[in-house]
């Protein structure tokens, strides 16, 4: 689903933010992505949905060359990846089902389609009685939600979290992470770059560690500390 | 910020409009009176009938020729007394003091000087009038006017351009969220674009049209007040044709509008 070979982005000041990355991730895979702050975790995900450029190397995201796109095509590639922030990027002045049904209307869909799609979405996400309210009335968590049912709209294969927790609280995390592993339950790929210990702990999944650009391990069912995970479970 | 941007295209068009129907007036009166100028070709004294005849036909087959009048010297002088009657006493002439002449018209007033010339070289003439200075100074006083126009108009088109860009800029800034998440939704730019277009669009309308209201409010009280002051001008001024010109203008208007914001939402899809 997703696979990138050689890749390196360097910034025209010579900072490498990325370093000769290889990364296969199947269909329906969980991923974690960690790292410290700077490390190019966002950096990985936005070369993905092509918010970015590589400077080598090749990405290709649901069968599309992505670092060859031309600008014209980028709009069909984001089509195919939802995105999920720290700062849930809602827009204020639109209440919960005008932000889902934004996502649609923009890429010209069907006002049929629109009325269909975004009861579907806000289901997934429990926020069918909040449809009516807006952002700022609403908690951090019931944001997120609301964002992630944005990304889920347009039926992506692959939703891409940037810190999807990282403005909440702990009771919050735990519903969110719950609803991506249910996403991730029907089939989506979803990768999600994280500081939360906790989170990726708890869940036991893919953990792929960044360190200064480049991919330092690669575990099937990682912890969020190397090696910490192993020594709990002999001290346990 | 937006009047801003509507007000700058009305002056804009205001001046473009009033330049426009000052030229045409112009250009109008100015054929009105390169339109009668006719050449005169005077003929020395004892020139052959036959030689007359001669050059009457050369003239009459020259296809820049409109038309050529014989005047003996005889008539010139009944004409002559009775275009000065009442003012000179024409009676004191004892002799015919005209020589035999031709009027000659032409068929535009460019071609007056070129084929005045060529008479001049006929033998037989003696000396050919057009009234040199007049017609030289009115066709450069029109290139002129056009000139100095032409460049007014295009910076004023330019800072109207300018103005409208920025207040585009403006909005899109105002907008950029809403932007940067449609381009993440998978909007196409011409998608987010279009909206931005259209006000670009409707400012230069609007602005035109404004303008075009002004303009016709000015020409209906100022106009009659002009014609009343300066009275050789009237029936010319009644006479331009403003059919098109009102079109144009909401055309300008609505190109600058286009233009402009389609440059500055560009600018920012890029980047």
């Amino acid at each position: 689903m997703i696979s990138l070979r050689g890749v390196s982005l360097v910034y025209p000041n010579g900072v490498r933010a990325l370093d000769g990355i290889d990364l296969e991730i199947g269909k329906g895979d969980f991923v974690f992505l960690v790292g410290h702050s700077g490390t190019g975790k966002s950096t990985l995900l936005r070369l993905l949905y092509r918010e970015m450029a590589p400077t080598t190397g090749e990405i290709t995201v649901d069968g599309i060359r992505v670092e060859c796109l031309r600008r014209s095509r980028v709009p069909i590639l984001r089509r195919h990846i939802g995105v999920v922030f720290q700062d849930f990027k809602l827009l204020t002045d639109k209440t919960v089902w005008e932000n889902v049904a934004f996502a649609l209307q923009v890429t010209g869909a069907h006002t049929r389609d629109v009325i269909r799609q975004v009861p579907r979405v806000l289901d997934l996400v429990g926020l069918s009685h909040k449809s009516r309210m807006y952002p700022g009335e609403l908690s951090g968590g019931e944001q997120q939600r609301a964002a992630i049912a944005r990304a889920l709209v347009n039926n992506p294969k692959i939703l891409l979290c940037d810190e999807p927790t990282g403005n909440l609280d702990p009771s919050n995390t735990t519903e969110i992470m719950e609803l991506l592993l249910r996403i991730n339950l029907k089939g989506t790929t979803i990768m999600v770059a994280t500081h939360n210990q906790a989170v990726v702990d708890r869940m036991r999944r893919r953990v792929v560690r960044l360190d200064n650009g480049r991919i330092v391990t690669d575990e099937e069912r990682g912890y969020y500390f190397l090696g910490l995970g192993q020594s709990q479970i002999l001290s346990g | 910020m937006q009047a801003t941007a509507i007000g700058t295209v009305t002056v804009t068009i205001v001046l473009l409009g009033a330049f426009l129907y000052a030229r045409a007036v112009l250009v109008h009166f100015g054929a009105g009176v390169l339109n009668q100028i006719e050449i005169s070709a005077f003929l020395q004294d004892g020139t052959s009938p036959a030689r007359t005849e001669a050059m009457r036909a050369a003239l009459a087959h020259d296809p820049r020729v409109l038309s050529v009048q014989y005047v003996p010297k005889k008539e010139g002088l009944q004409e002559l007394r009775r275009r000065l009657k009442g003012e000179i006493d024409t009676s004191i002439l004892t002799e015919n003091p005209l020589p035999n002449m031709f009027r000659v018209r032409v068929r535009t007033p460019e071609l007056v000087p070129a084929v005045a010339a060529e008479i001049r070289k006929m033998p037989g003439v003696q000396y050919v009038n057009y009234g040199q200075d007049v017609v030289g100074k009115l066709l450069q006083l029109v290139a002129v006017a056009r000139r100095v126009g032409i460049a007014v108009i295009t910076l004023f088109i330019l800072v109207a351009g300018i103005i409208i860009s920025n207040t585009i800029r403006l909005t899109v800034f105002a907008r950029r969220r809403e932007i940067a998440i449609m381009q993440l939704v998978g909007a196409t730019n011409a998608y987010i674009r279009m909206p931005f277009i259209c006000e670009g669009l409707l400012d230069g309308l609007l602005g035109a049209s404004l303008a075009v209201a002004a303009l016709e409010v000015g020409r209906a009280s100022l106009v009659p007040r002009l014609v009343a002051a300066l009275p050789f001008v009237a029936a010319n001024v009644v006479n331009v044709n403003l059919g098109t010109l009102v079109p144009q203008l909401l055309l300008v208007g609505a190109a600058v509008g286009l233009i402009a914001s389609w440059i500055s939402v560009g600018r920012f899809l890029r980047t």
